[in-house]
C-alpha cells in the first residue's frame, strides 16, 4: 500500500496545480468607476463599489463576479432626492446599506459576455443577465432594473420611474 | 421717468450681485462645498442683472398702467416671486461631479432674495429724486 502513496501524492499536486493554471485573472477595481442610473427622473449615480472581479476571457467557467455597491453613496445632484432615497421610504440604507451581485455563471455571446447571477437590492435577491464587454481593462455593462420587483416603494407605483436603465463601466488594473 | 427706473433698477443688481457674491465666499469658508461650476462671480452677476433689469421694465409697465397702484402691486409681484423661485434650488439636480449636493439649497436660497432686497432697499432713495 505504501507504495501507491507518492504516486497518489504527485497525482493530487498534479490535479490541484492544474486548478493554479486555469484560475481566472484577478482584477482590482480601479478608482474612476462610474455606475450610473437613469429612469428620466430621477437618475444618478452610485459609489463604494467592493468586491471580488475575477475575469479571464480565456477561463470563462472559472471566471466570477461578487460586488457590491454603498446605497448611502447614492447621488442624484440633488440633496433633497438624496435623503428621500436613502430613507424607509425607498432603499432604506440603514436596514439595506448594499446593493450586491454575484456571478453564478459568465458566457461569451456574438457581442461580449453574459454574466448571469444574483442581484441583491433592499433585502430581495432575483436572478439577473448582465451583458457585458470587456475591452482595454474596462468593463462596460448595461441593465434594467424594475424598482417594484424589489419592493422598492411598491406602494407608490406612480412616483418615480419605475424602470431604471444600470449603465455600469468599471476600469480595472491588474 | 424710465431713467430713473432703470439706474434703480441697474443700482439694485450691483448691490445684488455683491451681496451674492459676499455670501458666496462666507459659505464657501463655512462649508468648503465648491458650486463654482453652478454659481460664479460671472453667473452672479449676470443672473442679479437680468433680474434686475426685468424688474426695471415690469415696475415701469406696471406704473404706466396702474399709476400709484403699480408701485404696490410691482413690490407685492416681486416678493410673491422671489419666495416662489426658492423651489428651483431646491428642486434642481446638478451635475453628478459636483460634490454635497444637499448643500446648495443653503447657499442659493437666500441669493434668491437679494435682488428684492436690494431694490426695496435702495428704493426711498430714487423715489426722494423724484419730488
Amino acid at each position: 500500500m505504501k507504495k501507491f502513496i507518492y504516486p497518489f501524492a504527485a497525482l493530487a499536486l498534479m490535479i490541484a496545480s492544474a486548478f493554479t493554471v486555469i484560475k481566472s485573472q484577478d482584477w482590482k477595481i480601479a478608482d474612476n468607476y462610474s455606475i450610473k442610473f437613469d429612469g428620466g427622473d430621477p437618475a444618478g449615480e452610485f459609489k463604494g463599489l467592493k468586491g471580488t472581479v475575477s475575469f479571464d476571457p480565456a477561463a470563462l467557467a472559472t471566471s466570477k463576479f461578487d460586488v457590491s455597491v454603498d446605497v448611502a453613496s447614492i447621488n442624484t445632484g440633488n440633496g433633497m432626492k438624496n435623503t428621500h432615497a436613502k430613507s424607509d421610504a425607498w432603499f432604506d440604507a440603514t436596514k439595506y446599506p448594499t446593493i450586491s451581485f454575484t456571478s453564478t455563471a459568465i458566457t461569451k455571446t456574438p457581442t461580449g459576455y453574459l454574466a448571469t447571477g444574483s442581484f441583491t437590492m433592499h433585502g430581495v435577491t432575483k436572478p439577473i443577465a448582465i451583458p457585458f464587454t470587456f475591452a482595454n481593462n474596462t468593463f462596460t455593462g448595461s441593465f434594467e432594473v424594475n424598482r417594484m420587483d424589489y419592493n422598492i416603494a411598491a406602494g407608490e407605483p406612480n412616483h418615480g420611474a419605475q424602470k431604471f436603465k444600470v449603465d455600469v463601466n468599471v476600469p480595472v488594473t491588474k | 421717468m424710465f431713467k430713473r427706473v432703470f439706474f434703480h433698477g441697474l443700482v439694485a443688481g450691483v448691490l445684488a450681485a455683491i451681496a451674492a457674491i459676499i455670501y458666496n465666499r462666507i459659505y464657501f469658508f463655512a462649508t468648503e462645498a465648491d458650486f463654482s461650476k453652478i454659481l460664479n462671480i460671472p453667473s452672479m452677476i449676470g443672473l442679479s442683472l437680468v433680474i434686475c433689469m426685468i424688474a426695471t421694465f415690469v415696475n415701469y409697465g406696471l406704473v404706466k398702467w396702474l399709476r400709484q397702484k403699480g408701485e404696490i402691486v410691482f413690490n407685492f409681484l416681486f416678493s410673491i416671486i422671489s419666495f416662489a423661485c426658492v423651489m428651483f434650488p431646491i428642486s434642481i439636480s446638478l451635475p453628478l461631479d459636483i460634490k454635497m449636493p444637499e448643500l446648495f439649497p443653503g447657499l442659493a436660497v437666500p441669493m434668491v432674495f437679494f435682488p428684492v432686497i436690494a431694490w426695496l432697499t435702495i428704493k426711498p432713495l430714487f423715489q426722494a429724486k423724484e419730488h
